[in-house]
């Protein structure tokens, strides 16, 4: 494995590592925790490019959005108090959940969000949040919806630029605004059956205000689920609704069977963690459930 | 796919380390996982398990922190502190850890063993007083195949209450009568 590598570069800023890709000619990997690009072993890299030198491990604030640099781990993300206030630990929870902890130490967000897998554990939570990814290439520097990145992840577009930041803009505040995520996996650190994030903000009667509900691992990409979302919004959360709910997300996915679900079970899975979702989001908000 | 240089034509670069407190210099391949050049270094404890970050058998402490090392590569251990279950031990003075996986029958074939003891070594370091919970979590990335992790958990819980006897006998009396 690797055995064609010819050097390994640790560039200093993204200017640096940008350059290297480019004189790469499609042969350079960047790696940075490696808990991805390694097991992949692709046996035509030539040249590796480790980011975790380029001063993109860091979280801000800036103006009213918090900014996750690239190669943040998700340890750091667990044990950052910034994050924990975030949106009621949604994203360290998701963190938690990314395999054992040496894992969590080495893997980063930037490299959850770049591998593009359609179960990577940060996408949902992050989808919940409208993150967006900050991407930089020879040209400079775009803003991207994260949605619309991770629909490309996986294509070549991608190949000469690298994610540099995650943007999350505050999300509404107020005590009705709740936060869930819901993972199923084999074993506590097992990689995702199907996860579920949902944000909720529900006004003083009772009624939906806001929603978010975002679902991994049942479509080629993490997506949001917005016929659900338009459904709820405006109505009174209540057992029917949330039936209703679980019945649209399992028709807005697109499961696969392989290996470790079928496709049956994971749509099934979807209404239940859904429900799931909404009942820990509604609870401790007081409404009728 | 071949380069100018034919495809044998191995390239080598140096890494600066640290491994068990003893600096060193070693020409590594770039490509190399550290895995592979600790074993190659003589650092047999450390285990080929899954080579895929699933077994923590291959776990060492780099900078203090449990990492795979099947997952890393090695270049990337340039300038940093690794700590093998060969350097657990103090001159041959076995860690409260390990002193508890042998009380408790916590060994069987011993191969999920050291990366066991390196991630609870790494966990008491930071929480001196951890919950089962806790211990368990720490423990949740090692693979044991013998039959299972009752025997650890307790050992590991055992390791953290003797350090911790340790700790008060040490302490000045004023703070004992407290």
């Amino acid at each position: 494995m690797f055995d064609k590598v010819e050097a390994f570069y640790r560039p200093a800023n993204v200017r640096e590592a940008l350059r290297l890709l480019q004189s790469g000619k499609g042969q350079a990997r960047v790696v940075a925790g490696g808990t991805d690009v390694v097991v992949d072993g692709d046996d035509s890299v030539r040249f590796l490019i480790d980011i975790t030198h380029a001063g993109l491990s860091y979280i801000r604030r800036r103006g009213t959005a918090s900014v996750i640099g690239a190669t943040t781990t998700m340890a750091e993300l667990e044990a950052s108090p910034q994050i924990q206030s975030l949106a009621g630990g949604l994203l360290c929870k998701a963190a938690h959940s990314c395999g054992s902890m040496p894992i969590r130490n080495l893997a980063t967000l930037g490299g959850n969000m770049a591998n593009g897998s359609p179960a990577a554990d940060m996408a949902t939570p992050l989808l919940v949040l409208d993150a967006a990814v900050v991407m930089a290439d020879a040209k400079g520097r775009r803003r991207l919806p994260l949605a619309e990145y991770l629909g490309n992840a996986r294509s070549n577009r991608y190949a000469r630029s690298l994610v540099v930041e995650i943007v999350i803009p505050d999300p509404p505040r107020g005590k009705g605004c709740r936060w869930s995520f819901q993972k199923l996996g084999r074993t506590a650190v097992d990689i995702s059956l199907v996860n579920v994030s949902a944000g909720l903000h529900l006004d003083s009667r009772g009624r939906v205000k806001w929603v978010r509900i975002a679902l991994g691992s049942v479509a080629p990409a993490p997506m949001r689920a917005p016929g659900a979302e338009q459904r709820m919004t405006g109505r009174i959360l209540d057992q029917a609704l949330l039936a209703e709910i679980g019945a649209e997300v399992a028709r807005e996915v697109s499961p696969i069977s392989d290996a470790r679900a079928s496709a049956e079970y994971r749509r099934e899975i979807c209404s239940v963690l859904t429900r799931r979702a909404l009942e820990e989001c509604s609870a401790p908000a007081g409404c009728s459930l | 796919m071949f380069g100018s240089r034919g495809v044998f034509a191995m390239k080598t670069m140096e890494l600066h380390l640290t491994v068990n407190g003893q600096s060193l210099n070693w020409s590594i391949a770039p490509g190399e996982l550290l895995l592979d050049v600790l074993r190659r270094q003589g650092y047999f404890g450390v285990k080929r398990g899954c080579e895929k970050g699933e077994c923590g058998a291959c776990a060492v402490l780099v900078d203090g922190k449990p990492i795979n090392s099947c997952l890393m590569f090695a270049a990337q251990a340039e300038g940093r502190h690794v700590l093998t279950i060969e350097g657990v031990a103090i001159d041959g003075k076995l860690d409260p850890v390990q002193e508890a996986f042998l009380d408790h029958g916590a060994v069987q074939c011993g191969f999920c063993t050291p990366g066991m003891v390196i991630s609870a070594k790494a966990l008491l370091d930071r929480r001196p007083d951890p919950t089962e919970d806790e211990v368990r979590e720490a423990l949740a990335g090692h693979l044991c195949r013998c039959t299972g992790y009752l025997k650890p958990v307790e050992a590991v819980l055992a390791a953290a209450s003797k350090r911790k006897n340790r700790a008060r006998r040490v302490k000045p009396l004023t703070e004992v009568s407290r």
